[in-house]
């Protein structure tokens, strides 16, 4: 088994950040798939995902030294990097009007949120979201995995900005107090 | 406090939320942009976004992963590289393209196979003959049955889950060979629950992959699911 299969994130990211190339290609084969997959559904578009990617990955090379893994997960943070370009390039090229039909999205019903059972992690979060209504979940998917802004949410489902924004914030909460340790 | 300006007045909600907006991205740009300002130079306030980054991470396994453009990495290359100007020459040497996509779909998530928390116990296998050779197709990341091909005496192979691996009732496992140089896999037919015998004929070398594939297998001829298991036929 060749070295670089058998390295943890943490070690990759740490040799990104004394410029080691092959460490970085093994980040981008171990990760390319997740981050661009996450990217697409966040921009509806392979030109702009693609472009998400690519600057996450180069954000990466080139922070990777501000990466502290006393501090945050190598999993968060790539996918942080690229949810956030994605959301500036959604954002930036003015999706505020509606592109989406009702049914454009994968089904996000609680079959769907099956899926995060498969980690400890996940587990957890599957638990707290299923106190959610089955409407504020859906809120949430659609804003986290989605790209929707409160704007778009309140189109999307017919119901005023506000509420939106008051739905959003207490089901954070709640998943807040529901995940606390 | 500073998050005030970002609240619409429904209630004392504190800077947590603005926090956990931001990670969610409901937040619009400019609210956006003083978020990020604001994790710069306030350590409690970027603390809180590693919290909520952390939280909600495992929901991104909602999105199925999808291979970037094949020129994609080339593109980041080419922009590390005009970044590090010193560095440039010192490309890494290139791999295999076979050993590449081979490490692009052990990569693979494992977020749509409906996969058991805890591990089955494992069943030796005993041949009727001693094995001549053999492959050890082993998920990545997670707990999960193994999946172990031994050959026969006619040349042939025997591919035996440890365990029974859960697959949603609208998928299938399909079997994929990738033989040494190659870099597109082969179609090998579905793979039943209890697994499957191979004809002769597959060399040494040859990679064998799993995929998860809608229910019937991959309407392309290629794999369109995520790679769940992955192993090279060796000699015993």
């Amino acid at each position: 088994m060749p070295a670089d299969a058998i390295s943890t994130d943490v070690q990759l990211i740490t040799a990104c950040a004394a410029q080691d190339r092959a460490a970085f290609r093994t980040l981008y084969t171990r990760w390319g798939a997740r981050l661009h997959g996450v990217a697409l559904r966040i921009t509806h578009d392979p030109a702009l995902a693609a472009d998400a990617t690519h600057d996450a990955f180069v954000q990466v090379w080139q922070q990777a030294g501000r990466f502290d893994p006393l501090l945050g997960e190598p999993g968060s943070w790539l996918m942080s990097l690229t949810r956030y370009r994605a959301l500036d390039m959604v954002r930036r090229r003015g999706r505020e009007v509606l592109g989406h039909e009702p049914g454009d999205e994968p089904d996000t019903g609680p079959d769907a949120l099956g899926v995060l059972m498969s980690s400890a992690e996940g587990g957890a979060l599957h638990r707290c979201l299923d106190l959610l209504s089955v409407e504020r979940r859906r809120l949430m998917v659609l804003a986290f995995v989605d790209g929707y802004s409160h704007s778009q949410l309140s189109t999307r489902l017919d119901v005023p900005i506000g509420t939106v924004k008051s739905w959003i914030r207490r089901s954070l909460i709640g998943l807040r107090e529901c995940l606390a340790p | 406090m500073s998050g005030t300006e970002f609240r619409d007045g429904s209630g004392d909600d504190g800077p947590s939320t603005l926090a956990a907006e931001y990670v969610v991205g409901t937040l619009n740009q400019a609210e956006s942009e003083a978020a990020r300002a604001r994790a710069e130079t306030d350590s409690g306030f970027a603390a809180e976004l590693r919290d909520w980054e952390k939280r909600l991470f495992p929901l991104t396994a909602l999105a199925l992963p999808v291979e970037p453009p094949t020129v994609l990495w080339a593109r980041i290359e080419r922009s590390i590289a005009d970044a590090s100007p010193a560095r440039a020459a010192a490309a890494d040497t290139p791999r295999a393209a076979n050993d590449n996509a081979m490490r692009f779909w052990r990569a693979a998530t494992f977020a749509a196979l409906a996969v058991a928390a805890s591990l089955g116990a494992f069943i030796v296998v005993r041949p009727q003959a001693p094995p001549l050779s053999f492959a050890v197709l082993a998920p990545t990341g997670v707990a999960a049955p193994v999946l172990v091909a031994f050959g026969g005496t006619d040349g042939g192979f025997a591919l035996r889950p440890s365990d029974a691996i859960p697959v949603a009732a609208d998928r299938d496992l399909q079997l994929w060979s990738l033989p040494a140089g190659a870099t597109r896999p082969v179609s090998l037919g579905i793979l039943p629950a209890g697994g499957k015998q191979l004809p002769p004929g597959i060399a040494l070398g040859t990679k064998l992959l799993v995929s998860l594939e809608p229910k019937g297998g991959s309407p392309t001829g290629q794999p369109t699911g995520p790679v769940v298991y992955g192993g090279t036929l060796q000699r015993l």
